[in-house]
């Protein structure tokens, strides 16, 4: 189990890394979103792992450590956020610089000023 | 009123920010600009007010919701916190004040936003608790992305690209750092942190010290510091200056976290962890100056040159923080504050010398005659005589200062050659660029629609930025007096964790 | 407070002249003379006692933990330099009163000067060594605004700059050597240096030190080979020349030599060091003097050869050379600054300093050819002058000391040899210019400058005359007390007299000035060899390596800032896989003591279908429609992934989060291609993925690590608590809106920013709206899909109250405020989706700006609540009443914290879609993305 576990978060990692470092803005959104994904579990999972555990008084005996589970929440949120920002912000690019070409080959600005 | 002082720096941006997004103040630019001024130096007064109670009655450690440490979240006012939430609010004025000339009507929202950025900062600076910290960190980003993109430009919007990516990788390796803490430790209060790493064993040591190295990330890529600097020359060159100019704290909240975390977490009680990061820091640290000494030289405008200079004085903050003793952080301590008022002046001169030279902006070529010789080339003067450390000016003091400390330092036949020679090419590169501004024009005159006076709020706020050089220099005693004072407070381990665990009694 | 005065009072002059711009010149000069007489005055009065041998002191404290005081000391050096410094000081000011045309201000030069002047008074009455610096420093800053005078000429800036950079480079150096000193001896203060010299020699840095400290005093006066901004700074107005290179600046270095000789000198190192230096300076720049056609060119390269003989003097081995260095210093500043002063009368008269053009003076100016004749002929070291009897000193020292052993007899021959060049250029000086034919078209028709212009020249010169005929009454006093502080108490006996007798240092005299005359006489050939040698320009080497190196920089910074995003992205990642990787291989083990859990079927699957989702958006990225599927696919299986371990709302609001956001892409990508060509190259494939796979199994292996391992957390206290002190029992929403509400609060202060932003960011932005997507296929005419119309509607209110629900159950049960936001907003969305923005905003004008205040206002005072029952920030309080019909109910003030957060929740997501919407809303336009 906590290996399979593990294994996905691992792998989610793998793939959102892989689009983020994609030259263009929409695969790093979807990568950064990936990303994000894996973090939240990994998160969730420092406060181990619990199945059929209560999150809510008086369900079980036994509880899942609901620090982690907050923590999770408002990273969702603020990831959220993020992830609504850096879209328009693309698209803000897409509209300025004609182009969704993050990498910056022909980019450098002040070439014609001389010293 | 008195017993909530501590909450104030972050409590009243925050109600700035809201209400100047309702009526009558979102709709009227002049209620607007007038009430976001006032709220700023209002914020200031508090945050003075708190330095001083924290001066008379010690660390005072709020909780918040009434949930003592370690469970609920406490605010941690202490010497150096307050200090640099001063300086925080201090440039908010500056800053309010400046864009109150007509910037911040280049785009919706500036007001509002700068003072949730201001939230943000006193929040990080405040907090004692490592998830929170997380949070204002968010928010003064978020924040920040929307300022950086506040009139902007084509080459603006590819800047801002690539800063928010990367911050946004950031804040996600951020999240992975706690969990690893958090999966370790069972706790994120800084303070309790602090107490369960003194008691780790067995491999849950090298757990911990991931945690703690991811951090090390974070804060760099927050601070600039090298190989995660490269977002900032062109984040800094491309954004509206007096964006900037209030941005000259934000990479000193990189380096403050790290004051924070690898002195009382990873301290000198870490056992095993303690002082873990010091010789990373130290060879980043000494990279990061070498590299913002070239790009100093190499600088085409004055925005970029200033850009630099930011890293370089992190560079030299970092190589200070690293070497983790009392005097050194006093030294870091100074050396901070003036490093922070001088960037964000010459970001504003900045602005005010390219609005006069037409199409010339700022860039360090020959160009159009400035139309205010006099007035900007004094406090061009002051101020470069100020960043490149000379007499008589806070920057010397700063130098000589922290040329002492590190003396004794491992390696610090490595740092001083290398600290000597980027002064040398800091006094070249700012020569330079002054020289050729102010000196070199073609004898051509500019209609008066390419050239605009500085007005009266403008100037108001770069003299404020202006006149604390001389002012540091001549308080220089009683202000080392008070940075040692503060240092050996952020040193003090076994007195910080009673301090915020008892919650301040 | 005295010795206060002496700096104050200059500083005070140059305040005072640079507010004289209103009145006539007369009355500024007189303004600005004032206060250095005083002070002058002032060390008048204090001098018997110092030549009595008293020492002066005074001390403020300014930052007693550096150790930096503003300690003043007076001592026999001190009142020495103070005397020139004042004295010719004066002199200049007077004198630039009749050089200076009317269209050049003269406060701001006076300014200027006596700015310069403090600075150099700071530096000679310093007792402590980093306010020796401070005014060393001033001094730079000074001298760049004096040379920078007439910064409308391109070679007033670049001397300028030069200057700077070089004095400021040795400044920077002289600043480490001084640290270094005052940590060997423990204090800053010399008073203690200056007799600590067993330690300082014996310490392992003092190497270190000497030889920072004599860099700083090299490049100051100008010593070969840091010489060549001296030239460079003629172009200065030339009292500015007069007063820089005659008395003050250049003689700064000098004076460092004479103040740290005590401390520092009496090593092999210093000797070596200091007399070969001066000597390679002495000749290299007397030989160089002999070609200037520049009057002042030729006075710069005497200057720094003269400033070469000093320090070969205190570089000598034997105790009388110290004393005679310091004779010479008087002796130079004063014949040097009237020869300066007299060339700037014939560069005013006649309009240019070019000795091939002048010629033939004497006819026009015979008395201030008189008196620049008996300066030159000091220069050169003729009889009844003053630099006769130092150069006489000079050549005696040479022959007693001991440098360079067997070979020792070297120096006092080059010394003739120098003596001979310093005749021959001091007789060019006189003989080109004032006799050898007639002038050659001159600008302007020389004659006798206004009278006062030549007084400073007179009294200068008399004072030759004096010293050089009764050497004992002038000089001896100050010389024995001078010498008394540099030698530290022991002086030996000297006498200073114009006649010693016949004896060899005589002879060398002779020599020199035959040698001299014949090396004139033979000027032609001497001139055709010289212009036979390759020139060698020092200034075009200095701007080509600035440039060079500029250029080197520039090549760098652009290459390592490339502006590529991917590359930053991958300095981070790889830092991040070495930090959080390192420590792993230092584990013992990498799974912990807990027993693991089998994997059942409904996980089994799960984890398959987020495996597959996650791999085929990878796969299929480049259609990007496909890959955000695939993508959501994965979010779903997340949320899945959540209520199988047991966290129920993290689902939930992963579940709704997941929809609100696969909207926005949708949205987005209607702005952005629909595919992406393939551009990365393979090998950058392989890297990346290299890269990411290591991030993977590190991350993979840290979280398998850490849920292997038996945990001890702080939750307990929330889990016991929650009831009794949060009044819910939804552990997590209680923790998110009590104990760590303070988080909730600054996450929707960071959800709202985040809608300002966009719609910041959106607002007016110049968008072509496609007719047609990338296939040039067209977009549907019909744009709101007519069943979706009706259903929407109808499901509106369903879905308000569902929220509604979930909001009122948050506290006890999965849900709360942002859940319910959320779905508020999703039902809103599909409203927008289905009639289109503009249909909504006929209907509902909302302010969604105002609805976020008003969200976190609440949230925010609901924590104020608190002050007024004196408690902190967000203390909550809860209740339970019995209401008739509903029944026992709770009432918490987080419930209305969780209110705030629902509507910053609705309004900021409504705001973010809307401002989206609006876009696509546009009439569409030609033109279509590439």
């Amino acid at each position: 189990m906590e290996l399979l576990y593990a294994a996905c978060v691992g792998l989610l990692v793998f793939c959102g890394v892989f689009l983020i470092l994609r030259a263009r803005t929409f695969p790093i959104v979807l990568g950064l979103t990936m990303f994000s994904y894996a973090v939240n579990l990994f998160l969730f999972a420092s406060g181990r792992l619990s199945i059929n555990k209560a999150a809510v008084l008086g369900y079980s005996a036994d509880y899942a450590d609901p620090l982690p589970q907050a923590f999770v929440l408002t990273a969702i949120v603020i990831g959220f956020a993020m992830t609504a920002f850096v879209v328009i912000l693309a698209i803000r690019g897409r509209a300025d610089l004609g182009t969704d070409h993050v990498d910056g080959e022909k980019t450098s600005q002040d070439k014609k000023v001389n010293v | 009123m008195m017993q909530h002082l501590s909450f104030l720096p972050i409590l009243l941006p925050m109600l700035a920010g809201v209400t100047l997004l309702m009526p009558p103040f979102g709709s009227h630019k002049k209620i607007r600009r007038i009430a976001s001024v006032t709220m700023s130096i209002v914020v200031f007064f508090a945050s003075l007010a708190l330095l001083l109670k924290v001066q008379t009655d010690g660390v005072v450690v709020y909780a918040i919701g009434d949930w003592s440490a370690p469970f609920g979240i406490v605010l941690v006012a202490d010497a150096l916190s307050t200090l640099l939430v001063c300086l925080t609010t201090l440039l908010g004025v500056v800053c309010t004040l400046y864009a109150s000339a007509g910037d911040d009507e280049k785009g919706s929202f500036f007001h509002p936003l700068t003072h949730f950025l201001i939230l943000g900062v006193n929040g990080a600076f405040l907090t004692g608790d490592a998830f929170n910290l997380f949070v204002f960190f968010e928010v003064l980003l978020i924040a920040s992305y929307s300022l950086l993109m506040h009139g902007g430009d084509k080459k603006n919007t590819r800047a801002a690209l690539q800063y928010v990516i990367m911050n946004l990788v950031g804040s996600a390796i951020f999240l992975i750092a706690l969990g690893v803490l958090y999966g370790v430790l069972g706790t994120l209060n800084m303070a309790d942190m602090a107490q369960q790493v003194s008691q780790l064993q067995g491999d849950d040591v090298y757990l911990a010290k991931i945690g703690g190295l991811l951090l090390l990330v974070v804060f760099a890529l927050k601070g600039a510091l090298l190989p995660l600097h490269l977002w900032l020359p062109n984040t800094y060159a491309t954004a509206m200056p007096v964006v900037a100019a209030l941005f000259a704290i934000m990479t000193k909240v990189g380096v403050y976290s790290m004051m924070r975390v690898y002195t009382l977490i990873f301290g000198d009680e870490a056992g095993e962890l303690s002082h873990m990061a010091q010789s990373w820091l130290w060879w980043f640290a000494l990279a990061t100056i070498a590299v913002g000494a070239v790009g100093v030289l190499a600088s085409k405008s004055l925005r970029k040159l200033t850009a630099n200079l930011v890293i370089v004085s992190v560079g030299t903050l970092v190589a200070l923080v690293a070497i983790q003793t009392v005097e050194a952080s006093a030294a870091a301590i100074y050396y901070l504050i003036h490093s922070t008022l001088v960037t964000a002046a010459l970001f504003l001169l900045a602005d005010l010398i390219g609005r006069q030279r037409g199409k010339y902006t700022d860039q360090i070529t020959a160009g159009h005659a400035i139309m205010q010789p006099r007035l900007l080339g004094c406090c061009f003067l002051v101020a470069a005589v100020t960043v490149i450390g000379m007499p008589p000016l806070s920057g010397f003091i700063a130098k000589v200062w922290l040329l002492k400390e590190t003396l004794h330092a491992n390696y610090a036949f490595v740092f001083w050659p290398l600290y000597l020679i980027a002064s040398l090419a800091v006094l070249v590169g700012v020569t330079k660029a002054g020289v050729t501004l102010f000196w070199r024009h073609q004898n051509t005159v500019l209609a008066n629609n390419e050239q605009q006076g500085v007005n009266l709020p403008q100037i108001i706020a770069l003299l404020i930025l202006i006149v604390a050089a001389p002012l540091m220099s001549i308080f220089a005693g009683p202000l080392s007096e008070y940075a040692l004072g503060a240092a050996s407070q952020l040193h003090d381990f076994n007195d910080n964790i009673d301090m915020i665990l008892s919650g301040g009694q | 407070m005295t010795l206060l005065w002496i700096p104050l009072l200059s500083l005070l002059g140059s305040i005072i002249s640079s507010r004289t711009g209103k009145l006539t010149r007369n009355q500024s000069t007189t303004l600005s003379l004032l206060m250095p007489v005083i002070a002058l005055i002032l060390t008048i009065t204090l001098a018997p006692n110092v030549f009595a041998g008293a020492i002066f002191r005074e001390s403020f404290s300014w930052v007693p933990l550096l150790g930096i005081d503003l300690a003043f000391r007076l001592d026999g050096l001190s009142i020495l330099f103070v005397f020139m410094i004042l004295g010719i000081g004066i002199l200049v000011i007077f004198y630039a009163r009749y050089y200076l045309s009317s269209n050049d201000s003269l406060p701001k030069l006076y300014a200027y000067l006596m700015l310069f002047m403090t600075a150099m008074l700071g530096i000679v009455m310093s007792n402590n060594v980093i306010q020796l610096w401070f005014f060393w420093e001033l001094t730079s800053i000074s001298s760049f605004l004096l040379i920078s005078y007439w910064w409308h000429k391109p070679e007033a800036r670049k001397g300028a700059t030069m200057a700077l950079t070089i004095t400021g480079g040795g400044g920077l150096a002289l600043l480490g050597g001084l640290l270094l000193l005052g940590d060997m001896v423990g204090s800053y203060n010399l008073d203690v240096i200056l007799v600590s010299k067993e330690l300082i020699q014996a310490h392992a840095w003092y190497e270190v030190s000497l030889i920072l400290i004599l860099l700083g005093a090299f490049t100051k006066s100008a010593q070969f080979p840091f010489h060549f901004w001296l030239p460079h700074a003629m172009a200065a107005p030339t009292p500015v020349s007069a007063y820089l290179h005659s008395a003050t600046m250049v003689k700064a270095g000098i004076f460092l030599l004479a103040r740290f000789y005590p401390a520092l000198a009496g090593t092999d190192l210093w000797f070596i060091l200091v007399s070969l230096t001066g000597l390679a300076t002495l000749l290299f720049a007397a030989y160089v003097a002999l070609f200037k056609h520049d009057l002042k060119g030729l006075l710069a390269y005497s200057t720094i050869s003269h400033l070469g003989l000093i320090t070969l003097l205190f570089g000598l081995d034997t105790k009388l050379a110290a004393v005679a260095a310091i004779f010479h210093i008087i002796n130079h500043a004063t014949f040097k600054a009237s020869l300066f002063m007299a060339t700037g009368i014939i560069d005013h008269e006649t309009g240019t300093r070019d000795m091939r053009k002048l010629n033939g003076m004497w006819r026009f100016m015979p008395y201030t050819a008189t008196l620049a004749m008996v300066a030159a002929s000091a220069m050169a070291g003729v009889p009844l002058l003053n630099g006769f009897l130092s150069k006489e000193m000079f050549f005696a020292e040479t022959l007693h000391q001991q440098l360079l052993g067997s070979m020792s007899w070297l120096i006092p021959v080059l010394a003739t040899v120098a003596g001979a060049l310093a005749v021959a250029y001091s007789a060019r000086f006189v003989h080109d210019v004032f006799f050898n034919g007639d002038p050659i078209d001159l600008p302007k028709q020389p004659s006798e400058p206004p009278r006062y212009m030549r007084v400073p020249i007179e009294i200068l010169v008399a004072l030759c005359l004096v010293v050089g005929i009764f050497p004992n009454f002038v000089v001896d006093d100050i010389l024995k007390a001078a010498s008394t502080a540099v030698l530290g108490g022991y002086v030996p006996e000297f006498k200073v007299a114009l006649w010693h007798g016949f004896n060899l240092p005589l002879l060398m005299s002779g020599f020199a000035v035959i040698g001299g005359l014949l090396l004139y006489t033979q000027r032609r050939h001497l001139f055709a060899f010289q212009a036979s040698l390759p020139t060698v320009n020092a200034k075009q080497f200095f701007d080509d390596s600035v440039y060079n190196i500029t250029k080197w920089c520039q090549h760098k910074i652009n290459t390592i800032e490339n502006g590529s995003l991917q590359r930053y992205l991958v300095v981070m990642f790889i830092l991040v896989l070495f930090f959080a990787g390192w420590p792993l291989f230092e584990m013992s083990q990498l799974i912990g003591q807990n027993s693991a859990t089998p994997v059942d079927m409904h996980n089994a699957i799960g984890a398959a279908l987020l495996m597959f989702g996650a791999i085929s958006t990878v796969i299929w990225y480049r259609s990007r429609v496909v890959s955000l599927l695939m993508l959501s696919v994965v979010g779903l299986m997340v949320s899945v992934a959540f209520t199988r371990f047991s966290a129920p709302d993290l689902a939930l609001t992963q579940l709704t989060v997941e929809v609100v956001t696969i909207i926005l892409l949708m949205l987005a990508l209607f702005f952005l291609p629909q595919y992406t060509q393939k551009e990365s190259s393979s090998t950058r494939v392989l890297r990346d993925l290299g890269i990411s796979a290591a991030l993977g199994i590190i991350v993979g292996s840290i979280c398998y690590a850490l849920i292997t391992r038996p945990f001890e957390s702080i939750s307990d206290f929330f889990i016991a608590n929650a009831k009794t002190g949060g009044g819910g029992t939804n552990v997590v929403n209680v923790i998110l809106v009590d104990f760590r509400g303070f988080d909730t609060l600054g996450e929707i202060c960071v959800l709202g920013i985040a809608a300002l932003g966009i719609y910041k960011l959106l607002l007016n932005l110049p968008l072509l709206i496609p007719r047609s997507d990338s296939e040039g296929r067209p977009w549907a005419k019909e744009r709101y899909p007519l069943l979706l119309e009706s259903i929407s509607q109808s499901l509106l209110p369903l879905a308000l109250m569902v929220s509604f629900y979930i909001f009122l159950r948050g506290h006890n049960l999965p849900g709360g405020g942002f859940i319910a936001g959320l779905i508020t907003a999703v039902a809103f969305i599909l409203q927008y989706i289905a009639h289109g923005s503009n249909w909504i905003a006929q209907r509902l004008t909302i302010n969604y700006r105002k609805i976020i205040a008003t969200g976190i206002v609440i949230a925010l005072s609901t924590g104020l609540g608190s002050w007024f029952f004196s408690r902190p920030f967000m203390t909550t309080w809860f209740d339970y009443f019995d209401i008739p019909l509903i029944g026992k109910t709770e009432l918490a003030s987080a419930l209305v914290f969780d209110l705030g957060v629902y509507l910053t929740v609705v309004g900021s997501t409504l705001m973010i879609l809307a401002s989206l919407g609006k876009l696509t809303a546009n009439e569409p336009k030609d033109g279509v993305h590439s």
